[in-house]
């Protein structure tokens, strides 16, 4: 089965004669660029690779966990995040299950050579690049933001501080039976004796590249921003308890400028305007717009209602009582000062706000599958064009139902350039046949199913789900534990 | 399902026969510490959007900036018209303001020894966790209705460690205690510890300039690991020598020594206790904004 892109990311570079643009797809565990002049190539990531990421995760977790990673044939991780520097040299990419950041050199004819591949301990959540693409900033599943050099230096390899913190010295109870008086710390401390005399505890695996923790959480990060106002730069960070946390840039990030406060539910996407004001969405039925740098909320824009409104009778709508949102890409129109589109989860269709306007309600626009990605591509006709990436597996406006009729399209274009307003651009839409067509050996593993799960449709078709639809799944429910 | 075993039974009756009785202290063994919160689930307990919307005038009624008490003139909203939404939204904030900010906060109060302490040496304390707490806040108010004592205290149920942004703004607190933490000896389970760098960034930011973080504990490995986070982190400088002694620094120190419960268990059993301040450092000017400012 062809799966659909679960990301997408796009650049433009100069050549002899001009500029082209390149068009980066993930698909489960493949990598497909295109640039303008039709050239395509794919990369997956090999194998071997992987042999050194079982490793790591075997340290971490309980005997029985290990065990079951232990298996040689494990099946390829899938990329999470693409990222592209702004002058299209090099790639960022993640991949999930091995907590892998993979920067890649784009080179001629699209080819993408890895020039490092960076295993963090926890998944990560989003990435980013600070303004000048200097340094990736990685914020993780545990709450956790990281800097790491986009390119790390031989000497970075070299000079691998081990964090202070986590360096075991010779085993020295924590606490003597004199000085612990309550019940439970006195179990505890039985079992920190226990385990001394079983021999040193394993030291963590700690990554052995640079890397510095800058920001952190109590909770899981969501989406990781970079903004330069002036002089001054931001790192602001989202995270599933309804925080935005306005961080000083880089190297000041452990100081916090400020919250931007008022959502009820997580907050999943960040995004900026080209005018600068920033638009935040998540769980809740409105995208929040900020006047951030006074932590002052201006509006809350309704889009829970107006999709509601828009797909009334549509036989995947469940009733209004049960209708709710996840906010899953928020993007900033290039060219246009004040115009975002937004995607949810499980909506076949792209929400554009023209925010400038005295008129803030959006306009619904229509696709032919539920929107997984967005990426940008400078075009020649001035104005923009937006490849989207669709779900072509599932039904449209479902996360669950599969398709009966095949053969649909997983890209489809939009763009502005003609009467300003968004349609289908099949120009673009033709030149990108390749990219958007099933891969050529219909049959190859696709690598989002482990071994063990061969064969098995059901689990496929969850893991495949797990792969495209993670934000929804953020609510908190009544009750439930994390 | 079985049963209610006795011992939660009497809890419950007892609690019953308290809510009757406005002036009746409450007997500790009837409570329990609740054991090792976990920081990252407790999804039940409510928290303010933002500390503007916390309801400070139900946790310090006597310092309520709008008395519900004296004839209270509710307003007519008409919620229809544009405004009427933002206009009932200044009104509940009115009825939930105080006429001045919480400034110490004891954090893990247990059963609230230093709170008790506390309330009569400075004007303002915020503790947070323990319905004891709460009971006894009662209790002593009522006690001491003529005089108005303990108005100046108050507890809630907060898990701190991800939510303290939604009840204090920025630079609002004077002093924050961390008295005997839950130690969280296993490595896997550290960050669960109410100490780390991150951690340190959040106290920087409720935390005036000039204001102190207080850390006292029995363990001397935590201990370490606390001095460590502060001491290592930009915003923190360490407070040491007579300075501990001195002022309301010592003050503070003294009390926390021996007011806090599991100070004194630490005492009974002649153990060690090990103190650490530090002081809440300006922050530096922005990058590259270092020269032309004063
Ligand atoms: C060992 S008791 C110390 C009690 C008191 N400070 C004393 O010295 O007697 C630790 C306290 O920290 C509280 N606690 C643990 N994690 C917390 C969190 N994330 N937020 C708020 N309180 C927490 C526990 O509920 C418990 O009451």
């Amino acid at each position: 089965m062809t799966l659909p892109y679960q990301c997408l990311a796009a650049c433009t570079r100069p050549v002899s004669d001009g500029h082209e643009w390149l068009l980066f797809g993930a698909t489960g565990s493949e990598l497909v660029a295109q640039s303008s002049s039709g050239i395509v190539s794919t990369w997956t990531p090999e194998s071997a690779i992987l042999a050194e990421s079982d490793r790591e995760d075997a340290q971490e977790g309980p005997p029985a966990k290990r065990a079951k990673l232990t298996p040689v044939a494990e099946p390829k991780p899938n990329l999470s995040h693409l990222k592209v520097t702004k002058d299209g040299t090099y790639l960022v990419a993640v991949t999930a299950e091995d907590k892998c950041i993979r920067v890649f050199q784009i080179g001629d004819q699209c080819r993408l050579e890895q020039l490092s591949q960076r295993c963090m301990a926890k998944r990560p959540s989003s990435i980013t690049l600070t303004a000048d693409d200097s340094i990736i900033l990685c914020a993780d599943k545990f709450g956790d933001v990281y800097s790491l050099p986009l390119l790390s230096s031989p000497e970075d390899e070299q000079a691998v501080i081990p964090e202070p913190k986590e360096d075991q010295k010779k085993f020295e109870p924590s606490a003597s039976v004199l000085t612990v008086h309550s019940g439970r710390n006195r179990k505890a401390l039985e079992e920190q004796l226990k385990q001394a005399q079983k021999g040193p505890k394993q030291v963590k695996d700690t990554p052995k590249f640079k890397h510095q923790l800058i920001i952190g959480h109590v909770s899981m990060l969501t989406d990781v921003v970079c903004a330069t106002i002036g002089s001054r730069s931001y790192i602001l960070t989202a995270d599933r308890d309804e925080h935005i946390r306005v961080s000083r840039g880089l190297p000041q990030a452990h100081i916090i400028d400020g919250f931007c406060q008022g959502h009820e539910e997580f907050v999943s996407r960040l995004c900026f305007t080209k005018s600068g004001r920033l638009v935040s969405g998540g769980g809740d039925p409105y995208l929040y717009l900020w006047d951030w740098l006074s932590y002052h909320l201006e509006e809350k824009l309704p889009l829970q209602e107006l999709i509601f409104g828009h797909y009334k009778g549509h036989p995947y709508h469940t009733g209004a009582a049960e209708f709710k949102v996840a906010v899953s890409g928020i993007w900033a129109v290039p060219d246009s000062a004040q115009e975002i589109l937004v995607a949810c989860e499980g909506i076949p269709a792209l929400v554009s706000f023209k925010l400038g306007s005295s008129s803030r309600t959006g306009k619904v626009l229509p696709l032919n599958g539920n929107v997984l990605d967005l990426a940008f591509i400078a075009s020649d006709a001035g104005g923009a064009i937006a490849a989207i990436s669709i779900d072509h597996v599932h039904h449209p406006g479902s996360t669950q139902e599969v398709r009966q009729e095949p053969g649909a399209s997983r890209l489809q274009c939009l763009s502005n350039y003609n009467s300003g307003e968004w349609e289908d651009d099949k120009t673009l839409t033709g030149s990108l046949e390749r990219f958007s067509r099933p891969m050529p050996n219909e049959e190859r593993e696709s690598g989002i199913a482990s071994e063990a799960d061969r064969g098995k449709a059901d689990n496929k078709a969850k893991a495949l789900r797990d792969l495209l639809y993670g934000v929804e799944n953020l609510r908190k429910r009544p009750g439930a534990e994390d | 399902m079985a049963a209610e075993p006795p011992k939660r039974q009497k809890r419950e009756e007892y609690k019953r026969s308290l809510a009757a009785d406005d002036g009746a202290l409450p007997k500790k063994k009837f409570f329990r510490q609740r054991a090792h919160a976990n920081p990252f689930s407790d999804h039940a307990l409510t928290y303010p959007k933002s500390p503007a919307e916390m309801d400070w005038a139900s946790v310090y009624p006597a310092f309520a900036v709008k008395k519900p008490a004296q004839g209270e003139d509710v307003k007519e909203i008409d919620e229809s018209r544009a405004d009427g939404q933002a206009a009932h939204k200044e009104e509940q904030k009115k009825t939930r303001a105080i006429t001045k900010d919480v400034e110490i906060a004891d954090i893990g109060c247990g059963f609230g020894g230093l709170l008790f302490a506390l309330s009569t040496t400075f004007p303002d304390t915020l503790s947070l966790v323990t319905e004891y707490v709460q009971e006894k806040i009662r209790a002593l108010r009522s006690q001491n209705a003529e005089n108005q004592a303990y108005q100046n205290i108050g507890c809630l149920r907060a898990n701190t460690m991800k939510f303290l942004p939604n009840f204090f703004r920025k630079h609002q607190l004077r002093a924050i205690f961390l008295c005997f933490p839950d130690p969280h000896f296993k490595q896997r389970k550290h960050k669960a510890r109410i100490v780390s760098s991150p951690l340190c960034s959040e106290y920087a930011y409720v935390m005036k300039p000039g204001g102190y973080v207080y850390t006292i504990t029995d363990v001397r490995d935590l201990h370490e690991w606390m001095v460590g986070h502060f001491a290592g982190h930009a915003s923190w400088a360490r407070v040491e020598g007579s300075e501990l002694a001195e002022g309301e620094v010592g003050q503070c120190v003294a009390t926390m020594s021996t007011e806090t419960e599991e100070g004194k268990k630490v005492t009974r059993n002649n153990g060690q206790k090990f103190i650490a301040v530090f002081r809440r450092v300006e922050d530096p000017a922005w990058l590259g904004e270092e020269h032309g400012q004063t």
